[in-house]
């Protein structure tokens, strides 16, 4: 019989916003960067920026209903990518280890992290901040180009051209790692739940400090 | 066999009042921010087209002369040349005619 | 796009805006701006115009984001050979807007009235100038004479001199040429309803190639007119076959007939001549106040006013009042012409001294006419149109945002700042 620990680290609300997101941002950067090129002809592009404003308005949406539904979750996500001490130093400067694990297949010592280690909180930051910056400009370049003074309009389109670059690139980073990672690959795409080994291996301050137990009835 | 787990442990979030009230500001803000910046720009986007048109204005209400039928050097090439308004000189010289162009359009 | 243009006669300029695709970013704004649906590609794919729906407004031009439409028709290098040319007598003719606005490409706030600089500059550069305000006080005496023969005729059935009919009400103003294209490509039935007379651009080009060559004592030929205009469809206008009368006048009066010669040569936008006068190192903003030397550059504030929405009609209704009643208009400020709303209308009643009764004229004033001019245009065609005479500018806000005009990118300061990032800069 298994008695295994486990921690609610992804509760509904957040697994929801996140499937949302990965529905809508997978054909935004697919389209983005067509759009950018512009490799095909004229009906294909049509296509593409149909797709990229349908998925861009899903992805306005579902940001506006986590700002109102989930408000507390939200701002309690933003004072964590923000909280930063030496040990998000060290942490860059060995690279989380990752590169040792993958390449060379040694496990090395890594500085402390919370719940969101270095280069999850500096990828939280790039979506917060991209993806607010992305939406609203967004909306702009395709409800009122031409309502706007055209240097407006050109300096939003400069920007999202800069942050949609940017998600997009970093993107493949954080599918990698977030499929290399498997308990944690099943907590945000699944169930929810991490056991409290893995956590307590790769985020001990948040075992530590932001844990409490939750007695359950079986 | 119970193969599913016995018990969960939860973490409870853990935000102050103030820092719910300092973050909570500075995301509203941030939000709030570029929301203003295009309504005002919005607001101003035919400003330039109002100063041009008022400098012509001043052009006008700063003249000598402000109508058309008192220009003394109007009057001299009339005199000169030009003969008189819908005369036959202004005919061939000032005056022209149309064409339809709706024969050769492709619609 | 491969197809030949087939609006278009033999020596017009066909196609005055064009698309550069790499630039284009299919977001449609310019689709919003353009009068005729001449911009063709869908949502998201690069657009390219219609040339034979295009008026050459340049709409798209001034008001594209991303910099894309760009024109096709560039005089400033032939001109600077003309200008160069010590045979040849260069004059410029200035429109009313170009004064208001041409500060602005050399850092002077927008709206400054730069007329003295201006004169100061193009006299440097070696022009002669002509001041297109003479030309549009000289439209008013022809147009404003037109009008009264077609009212008297409609109110009293007066006939003309020779016994001729006058045209029909209402009548259209015609010195905007994407206007006046939109009439021969669109609603060629209203075509006797527009004023036949020239555009004060090209009344300036006929007169000073005939008694301009009395006041600058130079011969037709060796003079070289050139529009300087806040309009791109000017240069689509000074492209039109017919408008050659000085040749065929001089022709006609003189023994001596060379190469024909059009009375406009060559037209150059406002941004056109700030980059000539950036070539030659003059700086408009830092030249002294100068007069104009003839008497083609005296006009009067009515002149003045015609780069305004609602200009022309203020000052045509200051000159009809005149004639029509004998009397002064006051207050010389027409109001009700002026100002953004898209369709203005106002109601004056005269004592027509001639035959001693009163007349009410209706009068409107229509610009931004992708937004505004379906409706009014429906109701002249149904005969239900109240007005007696309509004056239509295709931009917004009249000739002062024509499509020649310096660009006003209208950011912040510090979106100025950055704005020598940008490609059409």
């Amino acid at each position: 019989m298994h008695h295994e620990l486990l921690i609610l680290k992804h509760p509904l609300r957040v697994r929801m916003f996140h499937y949302l997101l990965i529905v809508s941002f997978l054909p935004l950067a697919a389209t983005g960067v067509i759009l950018y090129f512009k490799p095909l002809g004229e009906s294909a592009m049509n296509l593409a920026m149909q797709i990229h404003a349908a998925a861009g308005a899903l992805l306005a949406l579902a940001a506006g209903a986590f700002f109102l539904l989930a408000f507390d979750r939200l701002l309690l996500f933003v004072k964590r990518i923000f909280t930063f001490s030496l040990d998000d130093v060290r942490w860059f400067a060995v690279l989380g280890g990752y590169p040792q694990k993958l390449l060379l297949g040694r496990k090395i010592s890594v500085p402390p992290m919370g719940k969101y280690n270095s280069g999850q909180k500096l990828f939280g930051i790039c979506v917060l901040i991209g993806g607010a910056v992305l939406i609203i400009s967004g909306l702009a370049l395709w409800a009122f180009p031409h309502l706007l003074p055209r240097a407006a309009t050109a300096y939003l389109g400069l920007l999202h051209t800069f942050f949609g670059w940017l998600l997009t690139l970093f993107l493949p980073v954080h599918l990698f790692l977030g499929v290399y990672m498997v308990d944690d690959f099943k907590a945000m795409i699944l169930h929810g739940r991490i056991p409290l080994a893995e956590a307590g291996e790769m985020s001990p301050r948040w075992v530590e400090k932001e844990i409490i137990p939750l007695s359950e009835n079986q | 066999m119970e193969k599913q787990s016995l018990s969960y442990i939860e973490n409870q979030p853990a935000l102050s009042r103030r820092e719910f009230i300092t973050i909570g500001g500075i995301v509203v803000a941030f939000l709030a921010l570029p929301v203003v910046w295009i309504r005002t720009i919005v607001a101003s986007n035919n400003d330039y087209i109002r100063a041009r048109t008022k400098g012509l204005y001043q052009d006008d209400a700063r003249a000598a002369v402000r109508v058309s039928h008192a220009n003394k050097s109007v009057a001299r090439y009339y005199r000169e040349f030009g003969g008189e308004p819908l005369g036959h000189l202004s005919h061939e010289l000032l005056h022209t005619s149309y064409i339809n162009r709706t024969k050769g359009l492709v619609s | 796009m491969n197809v030949a243009p087939q609006t278009y006669r033999k020596g017009e300029i066909p196609g005055v805006i064009a698309i550069r695709a790499s630039d284009c970013k299919g977001c449609d704004a310019c689709k919003r701006h353009c009068p005729t649906g001449a911009i063709q590609g869908a949502f998201g794919a690069t657009h390219s115009i219609d040339v034979d729906a295009c008026l050459s407004c340049g709409q798209c031009l001034i008001n594209c984001p991303f910099g894309a439409p760009y024109e096709t028709a560039d005089s400033v290098e032939n001109v600077l050979a003309r200008l160069r040319d010590r045979t040849v007598t260069v004059a410029g003719i200035i429109a009313p807007a170009v004064r208001v606005a041409i500060g602005e490409d050399f850092g002077l706030p927008a709206g400054t009235l730069a007329t003295g600089k201006l004169y100061s500059a193009m006299k440097k550069a070696g022009f002669e100038i002509f001041d297109n305000n003479f030309a549009a006080d000289l439209t008013i005496m022809e147009e404003g004479s037109e009008f009264i023969a077609r009212a008297r005729q409609a109110v009293f059935g007066e006939k003309g001199a020779h016994g001729e009919a006058a045209g029909p009400l209402p009548q259209f103003t015609s010195c905007c040429p994407a206007w006046v294209r939109f009439v021969e490509t669109k609603y060629p039935a209203l075509i006797p309803h527009l004023s036949s007379a020239k555009s004060p651009q090209q009344m300036a080009g006929a007169v000073a190639k005939t008694y301009g060559t009395k006041v600058w004592n130079k011969p037709a030929d060796r003079l070289y007119t050139v529009g300087i205009m806040p309009c791109t469809a000017k240069k689509l206008e000074a492209s039109r076959p017919e408008f050659n009368q000085a040749f065929l006048y001089n022709r006609r009066n003189n023994a001596a007939a060379g190469v024909a010669y059009p009375d406009v040569d060559a037209v150059l936008t406002t941004r056109d001549l700030s980059r000539l006068f950036k070539k030659l190192n003059i700086d408009l903003a830092a030249q002294k106040d100068s007069a104009g030397d003839t008497l083609l550059a005296d006009y009067t504030g009515a002149g003045t006013i015609f780069g305004n929405t609602g200009g022309v009609m203020e000052a045509a209704v200051r000159t009809a009042c005149a004639v029509i009643t004998g009397k002064e208009l006051t207050p010389l400020d027409f109001r009700p012409a002026r100002g953004l709303k898209g369709v203005k209308s106002a109601s004056v009643t005269l004592h027509d001294a001639k035959y001693s009764k009163d007349v009410t004229l209706h009068l409107a004033v229509v610009h931004n006419i992708a937004q505004n001019i379906d409706p009014l245009l429906r109701d002249v065609l149904a005969g239900t149109s109240p007005y007696h005479f309509i004056e239509v500018m295709n931009c917004p806000g009249g000739c002062v945002n024509g499509g020649g005009q310096p660009v006003y990118g209208n950011g912040s300061s510090w979106l100025g700042a950055i704005r020598p990032w940008f490609a059409w800069n």
